[in-house]
């Protein structure tokens, strides 16, 4: 016989079946004998007789041994009894043989995050559009720290997406409410004074982080033919993060940010011949006010920040198409 | 990690994972500083100036320190030129002069050389010289 593994699997199956039936056709036997008889039982003193001086329950008798010793005449409730469970015993244990032999005979197993992917692949096709990215060399000039410059600026991006939407769930653009709003936030909100915190300081370590990397493109040479797009989208970003800076300075709506607004849209309105018409549209009127508020934080908060995600995209595809320049 | 391409060897690492784990790290970094900022944050907050009023003008009116430079340089440009607004001048200059960044690129198409790199990161020292100097002149005065 050749005794494999899959066999011995099998057979270790239907042995420990078995032995279940047995250990529960015991139990079912001696769940009527007292405590103390049991004990007696398992302590190896002869069972006929401990069973013999056991009186059954009265109206209650399930004691084989009762029968076979002969104290009682009825064996037609015990046999019955027995035929039951020996017939469901023996389906339990065909039971057992086709699920170890369905068990030991089905395909390996994939864990269920893998098919969960094949799933979505199956249907999606994402696999070779992600290998071809993933594989995508890195070179090996590129592994410098001064490399990283870019990449911090977007993460950092990232960091002021969470932390300003958590301030946005407490703040409220209004001239009677923003003040104290920001109060709530710094005394109220848990871990709102760190949301405040990090966003103040993302903020400003996102336009030296801009800066710096525009500094290494620009000495570097790296905005030269074919990279010009690169560029532009570049500085259209560095752009789109000072007017985060500047309609972001308006929202505490305390006397830094109120007249450090209207200086600045006054700055914005002596540009010649169009200087009138952008200071009124920043404003909405001719003084800050209420509706500046309402402008700055929707420019703050949906406007600059989806124009900033379109141009990270348009500068990340440009990237990954036309490769890191190569340093001279 | 091994790479099992020797043209891709020769070429650079693969993104994913080598690259990618660079990157994983400098991550964990960024955002073990904004933990160590927040921390920070609610020890000392970043507090708050007086409710603004439009009817009372503090003394001294300053932007964050991005804008100061640009600030502090509108300050010095005399109120007339020519007899036309003074500041307005300023203004267009700086558009102008962000204009001319914004599209650099099509104005310098020279093939690149060491002298060009250069001239450019002598340029970037002065303006980032100028740009603190202004910045701090700003700030003290």
């Amino acid at each position: 016989m050749n005794f494999n593994g899959r066999k011995a699997l099998r057979l270790a199956l239907i042995l420990s079946g078995a032995v279940l039936l047995v250990v529960a056709g015991f139990g079912i036997h001696g769940a009527t004998a007292s405590a103390s008889t049991l004990e007696a039982a398992l302590a190896g003193v002869d069972s006929q007789a401990v069973f013999v001086s056991a009186s059954p329950p009265v109206g209650q008798d399930n004691c084989l041994h009762c029968h076979i010793a002969g104290e009682n005449k009825n064996l037609w409730t015990p046999l019955a009894r027995w035929s039951v469970f020996g017939v469901f015993g023996m389906v339990f244990a065909f039971g057992m043989y086709r699920s170890a032999s369905v068990w030991t005979g089905r395909k390996a197993w994939k864990p269920l995050w893998a098919r969960t992917v094949e799933w979505v692949d199956e249907r999606y096709e994402l696999s070779p559009v992600l290998s071809k990215l993933a594989a995508k060399p890195v070179p090996r000039f590129a592994m410098k720290w001064w490399y990283c410059l870019g990449g911090i600026t977007a993460s950092l991006f990232v960091v002021q997406g969470i932390t300003g939407i958590m301030l946005a769930f407490y703040y409220k653009p209004s001239a009677a409410e923003a003040y104290n709003s920001i109060l709530f936030i710094e005394n109220e909100v848990r871990f709102g004074a760190a949301m405040r915190m990090i966003h103040h300081w993302a903020a400003n370590g996102m336009i030296v982080m801009c800066l710096a990397h525009m500094a290494r493109v620009f000495i570097m040479g790296a905005y030269k033919k074919p990279r010009e797009l690169n560029w532009v989208s570049g500085v259209l970003l560095l752009i789109l993060t000072l007017v985060f800076g500047f309609t972001g300075y308006l929202l505490p709506w305390d006397q830094r940010a109120y007249w450090a607004t209207t200086v600045g849209t006054d700055i914005a309105g002596s540009v010649p011949a169009v200087g009138n018409l952008v200071l009124v549209l920043l404003r909405v009127g001719w003084d800050v006010s209420e509706a500046t508020l309402g402008r700055f934080y929707g420019l703050h908060i949906i406007v600059t920040p989806l124009l900033t995600l379109g141009f990270m995209l348009a500068h990340f595809m440009m990237i990954r198409k036309l490769g890191i320049a190569k340093p001279l | 990690m091994a790479t099992t391409n020797p043209e891709q060897e020769k070429e650079g690492v693969p993104f994913f994972p080598n690259h990618f784990m660079t990157e994983f790290y400098v991550v964990i970094g960024i955002l073990i500083l904004a933990i160590i900022v927040g921390t920070l944050g609610m020890l000392f907050p970043v507090g708050l100036q007086a409710p603004a009023d439009p009817l009372n003008t503090p003394l001294h009116v300053k932007p964050e320190w991005y804008f100061l430079a640009l600030y502090q340089l509108l300050k010095y440009v005399p109120p007339q030129i020519l007899g036309i607004n003074g500041p307005m001048f300023a203004v267009v200059g700086i558009i102008l002069a962000l204009l001319v960044v914004t599209i650099w690129p099509f104005l310098d198409k020279k093939a690149d050389s060491k002298k060009a790199m250069r001239v450019r990161a002598i340029g970037v020292a002065a303006f980032v010289v100028l740009a603190i100097a202004l910045t701090i002149w700003g700030e003290v005065s």
